[in-house]
């Protein structure tokens, strides 16, 4: 499905012509025909009784027919003069087209509009996405950079969409080429949100055409349309995103808030006193006295900040639990916590196992300065049992930042899925679905 | 909208952040406990903490 252009693109210059409608009779029933754009039309369809005529023949020969027992009516009726994009444009044929892709039928409309001075221009509508085309300019060249069959046009690199044979099924009104009915062409489209580029190619020749997302309410503003556009179902093939525009945004404030939080962190990590304020081995033997101890005052200084008491013991296949109170000399307020040790070791079956800790450690949150004493009262299943204990004030703390890096991702992990799951409603659409799909199609929108 | 939302809200988490730095927070269960008489430092088994015994692991294989 590589995109190689293979013939040059009808982008001549047109000639201005009056922009005179003729009436005439329909070869076919009698019924009036306007030619709308005579000089341009090569093809008109009558919509009483689904002949196509030769626009240039006086004699309005009949060079194909449709079947004309379901009429479909355009929602933009053929002689709607509007101004769009800032040039007028008459209204001047409607055709519908359709794919069958996997045994489902796929059909869109496609409007013609004319401009003596501007030629023509297409309106295409599906499932109320709209996009504005004429013929490209230039030809597409192959962009390997863009992935498989991409093409580069006019500097933008245009993704691979969809390839399909498409059949017209209906026309209406008149148009630049001798219309066929069931006429077939191998339509492929490459997008570059919100422009798109199709090809479309008959065994004679690949013309190009640029289009470009609209919204179906500057239509119906542009052409004053009653009524309101049909609702928009899942994502157009070139609409544009929704969260492209924030997304560059939203990425360098989460690379900011980032950097910011690993600063702070870092400074008051080098500002923090990080001391240690007490430290003592202990030595308890059950059955000797009572296990409770205190001890020694120790001064913990500067503003409210943590303190890190850490426990190391000697316990093995053991348990000990120590009950502690960090207590404020001269005020009586005290900090109750408990911290349980234990240790397990053994070999079972030839390999060695351990489970648990000698070691422990808690941080007390924000305590203020003080004369401050610790009350400790172990309890074990040993015998005895020795161990340290160290006091430390005013510890930094990485847990914060990993904290703070938590919730700064979140919105943004909101928006990329978001983000995301545009994209592949929108792709798997396509000939390259993010996710090969095998049950359910659903919008889950 | 969506990124000045997220600007509010990413300043002020920064300021929560240097907030729990400055302030020395830190997750914790220990409960406080108001009016130790100053006899515990003389006689410490009469201290009844809240954190009393009972709670042992009973690991290992």
């Amino acid at each position: 499905m590589t995109a190689t252009p293979q013939a040059p693109v009808d982008s001549r210059p047109r000639k201005p012509a009056a922009p005179s409608a003729k009436t005439l009779t329909c070869s076919g029933c009698g019924a009036p025909l306007a030619v709308r754009a005579p000089g341009h039309s090569l093809s008109v369809a009558c919509g009483s009784c689904g002949a196509v005529l030769d626009a240039k023949d006086p004699n309005l020969q009949i060079i194909a027919s449709f079947e004309k027992r379901t009429k479909l009516k355009p929602l933009i009726p053929l002689g709607t003069r509007g101004r769009f994009r800032g040039q007028p444009f008459e209204v001047i044929g409607f055709l519908v087209r359709q794919v069958t892709i996997e045994g489902e039928t796929f059909a869109w409309s496609e409007y013609l509009l004319f401009n003596p001075f501007q030629g023509f221009r297409w309106l295409t509508e599906y499932q109320g996405h709209w996009i504005s085309a004429k013929t490209a300019s230039g030809i597409p060249k192959a962009d390997p950079s863009g992935g498989e069959g991409a093409v580069s046009y006019l500097g933008a690199t245009f993704r691979h969409f969809q390839m399909a044979e498409a059949e017209t099924i209906y026309v209406l009104g008149e148009f630049p080429w001798r219309v066929q009915a069931g006429e077939r062409v191998v339509v492929e489209d490459y997008i570059s949100p919100p422009r798109i580029l199709s090809s479309e190619v008959t065994p004679e020749e690949r013309t190009w055409s640029i289009g470009e997302h609209v919204d179906g309410e500057q239509v119906w503003k542009a052409f004053k349309l009653s009524g309101s556009p049909p609702p928009r179902e899942g994502v157009g093939v070139a609409e544009p995103s929704p969260y492209a525009p924030q997304a560059r945004t939203m990425r360098w404030l989460f690379l900011a808030f980032l950097a910011a939080a690993f600063v702070l962190n870092l400074l008051f990590g080098l500002m923090a006193q990080n001391r240690v304020v007490y430290s003592k081995q202990f030595q308890y033997v059950r059955g000797q006295g009572s296990p409770a101890v205190v001890t020694e005052p120790f001064e913990l200084t500067g503003r409210r900040s943590n303190v890190l008491v850490e426990i190391a013991t000697t316990v093995t296949n053991q348990w000990a639990y120590f009950t502690l109170a960090l207590i404020d000399e001269a005020t009586g307020q005290a900090l109750d916590f408990g911290r349980e040790v234990a240790f397990y070791a053994g070999v079972e079956d030839g390999e060695s196992w351990t489970e648990g800790s000698r070691n422990d450690s808690v941080y007390l949150s924000s305590v203020p300065s003080g004369r401050y004493y610790l009350l400790i009262s172990p309890e074990t299943d040993a015998a005895g049992l020795g161990y340290t204990l160290r006091i430390r004030r005013d510890v930094p703390r990485t847990m914060h930042f990993f904290v703070a890096l938590g919730l700064l991702a979140i919105l943004p992990l909101w928006f990329w899925f978001r983000k995301a799951h545009f994209e592949y409603r929108r792709w798997r659409e396509s000939d390259h679905p993010w996710v090969e799909s095998g049950g359910s199609d659903e919008d889950d929108d | 909208m969506m990124t000045k939302l997220y600007a509010v809200f990413g300043a002020l988490v920064l300021l929560a952040l240097s907030g729990a730095h400055y302030a020395g927070w830190s997750p914790s269960d220990a409960t406080e406990v108001k009016g130790v008489p100053k006899s515990v430092r003389d006689n410490p088994g009469s201290y009844r903490s809240s954190y009393g015994s009972g709670r042992h692991f009973a690991g290992g294989k």
